[in-house]
């Protein structure tokens, strides 16, 4: 059914479809939405779901661990600070398997304090084993977050879908909202592989000696290598049920562009228009469009890309010391290909300032007069201070 | 579709997960620090002269356990009910609970118990040691009398109480306003002793010649005969007709009489003494004046009384010394003498002298004497030095070579002359005389403080009969002890209470009953100082599991295999009933 949904309430509505047992969260702007509507639901009995108010962040993914160790579908939700605030736990959650599912909007890290978007709170945990997962509209927020528990829970890794804050979280649009039914046969309950059992006693997260832990390791490397065809399999059946998919990556007229940008979250949707205005001028561009940065789709964008005379990537983040880092990334995926596209970098947005549709153009027009990068990252739009 | 897919994953799934027990590694070596049960002493009950476990009684409030609360009581005191009412409760004033809001109202819960267990006529059950061969003579039925043949009573021994006056009780029956103490109450309490076994015969003549033959027939004899004579003033006219002693005018009223009065009344004195007659003449038409020669915070009378007597208008003049008393016929004239602080006493109290020859003339219709009371005969004191006599706290026992042990006890030798002092002075005697029969004269003293309360003075015959609280620490809980987070500010009830109107026109008594309802909920205030009250914060708190719940009385205990000595059970134990010792301690 078609509903006028504020992102926080596709996520919320999400989770409700899900049939998700325990929600373990503390509030933070902009998240706060989303887990004002569910405890709403847990309270008036829209929910069956366990909802645990804690004392922090670090307090809510740890009680999720401990939830889904018993066997039952977690969610929680968070941004920024509070992010951080999960770090040792997000490493944790993933070594043990279990698959929590996290909306997490993108909010800049302080100080100062901001509370606007941003991306560099979730994408300075790239290397926590979290699968990420960043979404460009309300309708891409529910279908991913429904998705999510079916991927989490089918590799055993824990989830995070990432949404921009208030160009995302707070902006009401149309969404299509499933149909419980249909999602109650698109994700069955869930089916630990592995839980805790009074009968038969363990003890989970035990000491793991050097003989053992590299494998360990590996074993979550190839369940993040799994994820990528497994991402494939959860759009299969979501789109045979829903007729909806996105892709790990969206390429949007690439075939013959000569100039590729490559966005991420509510940046692509004025891209779009950018490239399509574009073209109508004669100008040959194209977008790529990254949903899936964990695991990193690396064979699919070389693939993209290979024919691409020149790539630009558009960063709202920064690595400090080093660049954006999509366009690190980009590179990264790039640089062992054999005459590979020059890879521009380019700085944009901080701290929820707009990303106009003149900003990408000038993004293009900059790419497209330069042989090579000026510089490995560039910031746009910076005032005289 | 969905239907067809295959949810297993391909990779299998390496999850650290361990099957082995921890239990063979005894995490108990690393502790340096040792945390253990051990109950304490509560500031109150070393407070209460008859060494009373408030704590206890407190608890077992809470819980309902209202005859055993009471039953807690009677091991150390024969006189709930009494002392629920009369007692100037010191205990309260030594309340841990006075640092954080207010103190318990102790005396409240003591007189419900009391209440409540004569109203549904509970039997104690109490133990009682085995039948000995030794009888004891008690000479008075007062407080101090009835205490030590109670208590002779419970570790086995015969006694014989013997009192000159028609009923039992002392000043209890022929001192305390009927305000203060209803006679119904008395007589229940003395009753309640008699069922234990005490024969009291009351209308004996008391001589020289009695106690000598008593002396032959009693292996030791008390001898609590109590202060009833006033002490004179030493003032020309003091002995004029219409001058009375303050203590046989109470004797009269609680004998029957009801005189009226009218007009202005002086009574001289400040003690307890003084505020009843005062407060009598009130109730009995009269207008009172209490004069006293230093100032009324010097005062020898309980603060609560003389704050009572204020209330139904009697009023008090301070340092005014009488120096003589004259009569025209019609009214008196009491000439006193202003005086003024000069420094301060020995006890704390102010040190007085004349002010210059300034004097007032009082004109009054009557005058009471009521600065004090002493022995009625000489004889009853203890002796002032003699071999083989021994001063305790509130005894004085002498191992007379001429048969009986004689030992003296209540007013004869209390530095406080209050009710609860009475009791603590025949428990001090019963059981001085049972170490005395058992163990020999030279033994008394060391064996007595085996049984003090906390480091004394009060001693308490559960400990001394091996009860379960002689298991507790001497240690007194100080209020910085008490992990005051498991406590909420609750204001302390309010005594129900007779209007003033009333007060003034009647003897009914003045403190009125409270409901069940807000006695429990005063004793839940308590913070049961040392005390374990099973509220499982230390099981709850155990990041070891190491405390483990048993059959025990303290009903858990900790396994020391694999404590850790972190001591979170010992920071969250709210009453400080554990220690944290250092190890090999």
């Amino acid at each position: 059914m078609k509903r006028v949904l504020e992102g926080s309430q596709a996520v919320a509505e999400a989770v409700r479809l899900a049939r998700v047992d325990v929600i373990s969260a503390y509030p933070i702007t902009p998240q706060t939405h989303i887990v004002e509507f569910l405890s709403e639901y847990c309270a008036n009995g829209t929910m069956n779901a366990r909802f645990l108010r804690v004392e922090s962040e670090h307090s809510a993914l740890a009680t999720l661990i401990g939830a889904a160790t018993t066997g039952v579908r977690t969610f929680t939700a968070t941004s920024s600070q509070g992010l951080a605030l999960m770090h040792e736990l997000l490493h944790w959650s993933s070594g043990a398997r279990v698959p929590i599912v996290m909306a997490e909007v993108n909010r800049a890290l302080a100080p100062g304090w901001n509370i606007w978007t941003d991306q560099t709170d979730s994408l300075a945990q790239r290397d926590t084993g979290w699968i990420q997962l960043y979404c460009e509209n309300g309708q891409e927020v529910i279908d991913t977050t429904i998705q999510a528990f079916r991927l989490g829970e089918w590799v055993n890794l824990p989830v995070m879908v990432v949404l921009d804050a208030f160009f995302l979280s707070h902006t009401y649009e149309p969404v299509d909202v499933p149909d419980q039914e249909l999602v109650d046969r698109f994700l069955p309950p869930y089916a630990p592989k592995f839980q805790v059992d009074t009968e038969d006693p363990c003890a989970f997260g035990s000491l793991v000696t050097p003989n053992a832990y590299m494998e360990m390791r590996y074993n979550i490397a190839e369940a993040m290598e799994e994820t990528l065809s497994r991402f494939q399999d959860v759009e299969d059946e979501y789109a045979a049920i829903f007729d909806r998919r996105y892709g790990s990556v969206e390429p949007v007229l690439c075939d013959d562009a000569e100039i590729v940008l490559v966005t991420s979250g509510t940046i692509t949707s004025t891209s779009r228009q950018v490239i399509d205005d574009l073209r109508a001028r004669g100008e040959k561009v194209g977008l790529l469009k990254i949903k899936l940065f964990r695991p990193f789709p690396v064979d699919i964008i070389r693939q993209v890309l290979k024919t691409a005379p020149k790539v630009a990537v558009i960063d709202r983040n920064i690595s400090f010391g080093a660049s954006g880092i999509f366009a690190q990334e980009v590179r990264a995926a790039l640089c062992n290909l054999a005459g590979h596209p020059p890879v521009f970098g380019y700085i944009v947005g901080l701290g929820g300032r707009d990303v106009t549709a003149d900003l990408l153009e000038d993004i293009y027009w900059r790419t497209k007069n330069n042989e090579a990068p000026e510089k490995e990252s560039i910031w746009l739009g910076l005032q005289e201070v | 579709m969905a239907e067809k897919r295959e949810s297993e994953s391909v990779v299998p799934l390496l999850i650290p997960r361990s099957y082995m027990s921890t239990e063979s590694n005894l995490t108990g070596s690393w502790r340096f620090l040792k945390p253990g049960y051990a109950e304490k002493t509560a500031p109150c009950s070393t407070a209460c002269p008859a060494g009373e476990d408030i704590g206890q009684i407190e608890m077992l409030m809470t819980q309902g356990m209202f005859k055993e609360a009471w039953e807690t009581i009677l091991r150390e005191n024969p006189f709930p009910a009494v002392c629920g009412r009369v007692c100037y409760h010191p205990c309260e004033g030594k309340c841990n609970r006075g640092e954080f809001d207010e103190a318990i109202a102790i005396h409240s819960i003591e007189r419900f118990l009391a209440d409540t267990a004569s109203r549904n006529e509970f039997k104690p059950s109490i133990d009682k040691l085995p039948s000995k061969r030794e009888k004891v003579a008690v000479v008075g039925a007062g407080p101090s009398g009835l205490a030590a043949a109670y208590f002779l009573t419970l570790l086995g021994y015969t006694c014989d109480v013997f009192e000159s006056m028609p009923e039992a009780g002392g000043i209890l029956r022929w001192g305390i306003p009927l305000y203060r103490l209803p006679v119904s109450v008395l007589r229940s309490e003395i009753s309640r002793i008699e069922e234990m076994g005490v024969r009291i015969h009351t209308g004996k003549h008391i001589s020289q010649d009695f106690i000598k033959e008593a002396i032959s027939d009693y292996s030791a004899i008390f001898v609590g005969c109590g202060h009833s004579r006033t002490r004179r003033l030493n003032i020309p006219g003091e002995d004029i007709e219409g001058v009375e002693n303050g203590f046989e005018f109470l004797r009269k009223i609680r004998e029957g009489e009801k005189p009226s009065f009218d007009g202005l009344v002086a009574v001289i004195g400040g003690g307890n003494t003084a505020v009843d007659v005062a407060r009598n003449i009130i109730r009995l038409g009269g207008k009172s004046l209490i004069v006293y020669r230093r100032r009324r915070q010097d005062m020898p009378a309980f603060d609560q009384e003389i704050q009572m007597a204020i209330e139904e208008r009697v009023e008090i003049r301070e340092l005014l010394a009488p120096a003589k008393v004259e009569f025209n016929g019609n009214e008196y004239t009491l000439t006193v003498q202003h005086m003024k602080v000069a420094g301060k006493d020995v006890d704390g109290r102010a040190a007085i002298e004349p002010e210059g020859d300034k004097t007032e003339e009082i004109k009054v219709q009557r005058i009471f004497k009521a600065i004090g009371e002493e022995a009625a005969e000489a004889w009853y004191n203890p002796p002032d030095k003699e071999e083989n006599m021994l001063t305790l706290g509130n005894s004085v026992l002498v191992n007379s070579s001429r048969g009986a042990a004689l030992i003296f006890g209540g007013d004869l030798t209390n530095k406080t002359k209050s009710v609860v002092h009475a009791v603590a002075s025949g428990k001090e005697a019963a059981i001085a005389l049972d170490i005395f029969f058992h163990e020999g004269f030279d033994a008394i003293e060391s064996r007595l403080e085996t049984c003090a309360v906390g480091d004394g003075p009060p001693l308490s015959m559960e400990v001394y009969m091996g009860g379960p609280r002689s298991q507790r620490k001497r240690h007194v809980v100080v209020y910085n002890e008490i992990n005051t987070d498991y406590f909420q500010l609750i204001p302390r009830v309010t005594q129900p209470r007779l209007l003033i109107e009333e007060r003034l026109k009647t003897f009914e008594e003045i403190d009125l009953k409270i409901s069940a309802n807000l006695a429990m909920r005063e004793a839940e205030r308590c913070f049961n100082c040392g005390l374990c009250n099973q509220c499982d914060n230390c099981y709850l708190f155990c990041p070891d599991l190491s405390v483990i719940r048993d059959n025990s009385s303290q009903g858990r205990h900790i396994n020391y295999d694999y404590c850790k000595g972190c001591g979170l059970c010992v920071v969250e134990c709210p009453r400080n009933a554990m220690v944290l010792e250092e190890e090999g301690q």
